[in-house]
């Protein structure tokens, strides 16, 4: 047991999601990759709170220190990211068994008329990889659709994403929207994008305004310590 | 001052002999590589107008893809017109733009957001607004090496006059071609046309391709009503090695080739003939920091002025890009890229260089100050081209950065010298073979990502081994101090000069 607790170790550090994954240097393919192991070991029987304790936690310090030290770039972060995501997912129904949580809901989309999504995606891959549920709705999704998606999923977080100038004014209709169904006290508002600014946030009622997928996540986690 | 005009030419621009990167077998295999993409992976179209055209020549559609067959695609290659001439209302400033030939014109870009104001001694940033948009257009109305104005920023009225307003201020404003690039609402065409009196003065840009390999809806439109009118359009397709395309450089030429070429075909289809200009932008995804654009480094200087092999060789006209620094401000390191891009891009033949002044942070702002600075820039290399016309590239580049930088102030040291060679010689050293193999096991790998279809990003994690291997070049900055008080009150003078 203790090599396969190494290799989901291993393979979350190598950023790894499933076989066909080629790792960080393109020689992977073909060995099992996070999802076949931890299946292999929620079928063993081994506890879900062991996998995170001994893999998940160290294997993602341990992400942390070479992304520190320069070894790792940017996207074996975000390879990482999702590796661990796709460990969480398999580990949740036992997980929420035994009352234990993701970090909240989040809905996710870019604005009305807007297709920009890459900044955006790179938000949804690291923010699913620190523990947070996201239902990303893609691009150009009007503001109706995003509001039905909140009160469905009961999301705790809604962020939007604009890149243009004419799309921006979307954000703050979906913000009224909110208002008017009694949703916006529910929800924290994160905004993002290359023509936004923390004073636009202000203006138009969002909550954040985040310059990049990390400073969303630094705002996430002075939030969590503040409750 | 070197002459607006060539001798016994009719037009203005540089004329000189191009140099090509990639041999006529590399580019053969590149054309096929993207037509078997075409055919195999087809390409994402909604515009129901464009389906019926496709579909019509006998291109099939599945699961919102469509597969166009390589003969329609090579026989749009032939039908476009291949010689197009972009008129001015001082017909001195007409422009010649031959696929075949190499005469070379700079233009500006846009649409940025920010604008830097120049205030003791410093820089401030703030969003564009009209009057933004008429001082830029005026100072590149006076500047010597401005060929054409394509709209920088703008204007931020209420979105019904935007267009009407942006081609007032041009009309008033400028004697050189007017490049419109993008209208906000198409409806307005008919009254732009109307406004102008003579088509012939205005050109577009349609970024119709949203990669990896499909159309946007909106924007197809747009482009289908300015084929319609006869109107030259440049067709945009700028992906991102690394997120939006492979990080390898033949994948990403390979997919971005496959892009322009699938909207080259709808033209086609539209009108037999239609006046295109080929405007691939393979730039690269900034993966050792924060995944931005990266427009002015090594590695998208050289894929950039690749793609003007692949014009010169269907013989289409090329709308090169250049000069967009990836610095926020303007400083020896944005002058050191810059020269370095307009050097390589000028020495590829691209004939309608746009972008190529004023920008900055990878196009999101602009600077009046910057606008002068690179016309200076522009008007040292085109005397370095003209100097001797077997020029050595690498020479001229070096020189280049040399003599760009000393113009401002600034001396470079040894330490500077060499970081210019290692950008160099990365721009002249591929780091690919460009062989069958390896065309074909690019075409798998973005066959596999759309199949898979996850995300826009779907690059991102096979970029990593490419990374490792040094695709993306990771070199040091140029530091120092620029004097631009000069600058700032040239660009006083200009603007007084209105009565402001
Ligand atoms: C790539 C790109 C495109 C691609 C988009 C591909 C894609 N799948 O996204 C294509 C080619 C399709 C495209 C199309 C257009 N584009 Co564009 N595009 C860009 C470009 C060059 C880069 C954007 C980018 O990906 N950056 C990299 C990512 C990593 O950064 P980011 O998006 O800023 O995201 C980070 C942060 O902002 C933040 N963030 C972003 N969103 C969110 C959301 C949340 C919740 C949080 C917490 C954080 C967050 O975190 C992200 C990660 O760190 C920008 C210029 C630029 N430098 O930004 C222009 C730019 C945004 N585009 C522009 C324009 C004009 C257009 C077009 C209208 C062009 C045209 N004439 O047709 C079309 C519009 C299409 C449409 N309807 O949306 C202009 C906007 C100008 C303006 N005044 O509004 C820009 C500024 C370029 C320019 N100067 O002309 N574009």
């Amino acid at each position: 047991m203790d090599k396969l607790l190494d290799d989901i170790k291993n393979n979350l550090i190598a950023g790894r999601v499933d076989r066909q994954d080629e790792g960080p240097d393109g020689t992977m393919e073909g060995q099992p990759g996070m999802r076949e192991l931890v299946q292999e070991a929620i079928e063993m029987g081994v506890p879900p709170s062991t996998i995170m304790a001994q893999c998940l936690n160290p294997g993602m310090e341990e992400v942390g220190r070479l992304y520190e030290n320069g070894e790792y770039l940017t996207p074996d972060m975000l390879a990482a990211a999702e590796s661990v995501n796709t460990a969480m997912t398999l580990l949740e129904p036992l997980l929420l068994e035994n009352n234990i949580t993701n970090n909240g809901k989040f809905v996710m989309a870019t604005v009305e008329g807007d297709l920009h999504d890459i900044g955006k995606n790179i938000v949804v891959t690291l923010l699913r990889g620190s523990g947070y549920d996201i239902q990303d709705l893609g691009t150009s999704v009007q503001a109706d659709q995003i509001v039905s998606a909140i009160k469905e999923s009961q999301a705790n977080f809604l962020g939007l994403s604009a890149l243009l100038t004419s799309t921006m004014g979307k954000m703050k209709e979906v913000i009224d929207k909110l208002k008017e169904e009694n949703l916006r006290e529910k929800v924290k508002v994160f905004i993002g994008g290359a023509p936004l600014t923390e004073e636009y946030a202000r203006k138009i009622g969002a909550d954040f305004f985040c310059e990049d997928a990390f400073d969303a996540l630094n705002k996430l986690n002075s939030l969590k310590k503040k409750k | 001052m070197q002459n607006r005009k060539p001798k016994n030419s009719p037009f203005r621009g540089l004329d000189i002999q191009r140099h090509s990167f990639l041999s006529d077998k590399d580019c053969r295999l590149i054309h096929e590589g993207s037509c078997q993409l075409l055919e195999e992976v087809g390409i994402g179209v909604t515009h129901a107008g464009a389906v019926k055209l496709f579909e019509k020549e006998g291109a099939t559609k599945q699961n919102g893809r469509m597969f166009i067959p390589r003969m329609i695609v090579e026989r749009s290659i032939q039908q476009t017109e291949k010689n197009i001439v972009l008129k001015a209302l001082d017909s001195t400033n007409n422009l010649g733009i031959e696929g075949k030939n190499s005469r070379v014109h700079y233009g500006t870009g846009g649409q940025a957001l920010y604008v830097l104001d120049y205030k003791d001694g410093a820089f401030e940033k703030k969003a564009a607004v009209t009057q933004d948009l008429i001082d830029i257009v005026r100072i590149c109305e006076n500047l010597e090496n401005v060929d054409f104005i394509t709209r920088p920023v703008e204007p931020n009225v209420q979105d019904e006059d935007m267009d009407l307003t942006k081609t007032r201020i041009f009309l008033e404003n400028t004697s050189k071609h007017i490049n419109l690039a993008n209208l906000i609402q198409i409806e307005k065409l008919p009254e732009i046309i109307s406004m102008v009196q003579n088509k012939e003065l205005i050109s577009f840009i349609a970024c119709v391709l949203v990669s990896p390999l499909s159309m946007a809806e909106s924007t197809t439109e747009k482009f289908i009503r300015f084929i319609q009118e006869d109107i030259p359009v440049a067709i945009s397709s700028c992906p991102q090695a690394g997120t939006t395309a492979p990080l390898s450089e033949v994948g990403e030429l390979m997919q971005v080739n496959a892009e322009v070429l699938s909207a080259l075909t709808l033209a086609n289809l539209v009108r037999p003939g239609a006046k295109i200009l080929y405007r691939g932008i393979p730039i690269t995804s900034n993966l050792h920091t924060n995944v931005s654009p990266r427009w002015c480094q090594p590695d998208s200087i050289r894929r950039i002025a690749i793609i003007s092999d692949m014009t010169h060789f269907y013989g289409i006209p090329c709308c090169g890009t250049a000069g967009v620094s990836d610095e926020k401000e303007p400083n020896p390191q944005a002058i050191a890229e810059k020269t370095l891009s307009w050097i390589f891009e000028t020495a590829s033949g691209a004939q309608f260089i746009n972008s190529a002044l004023g920008m900055l942070e990878q196009v999101l702002t602009v600077c009046p100050e910057q606008y002068i600075i690179d016309d200076m820039v522009i008007g040292r290399i085109k005397q370095l081209f003209l100097k001797s016309p077997d020029y050595n590239l690498r020479d001229i580049a070096r020189t280049g950065v040399e003599e760009a930088l000393s113009m401002f102030g600034v001396q470079m040291d040894s330490a500077m010298k060499e970081e210019v060679s290692s950008r160099i010689n990365f721009i002249f050293s591929g780091q690919e073979e460009y062989s069958a193999d390896h065309v074909q096991a690019q075409a798998d790998l973005i066959k596999k990502a759309i199949i898979s279809g996850k995300s826009s990003n779907v690059f991102l994690k096979t970029s990593r081994s490419g990374l490792r291997r040094g695709w993306l070049y990771s070199g040091k900055r140029f530091e120092g101090r620029l004097e631009l008080e000069d600058l700032h009150l040239l660009k006083t003078e200009i603007l007084d000069s209105y009565g402001n």
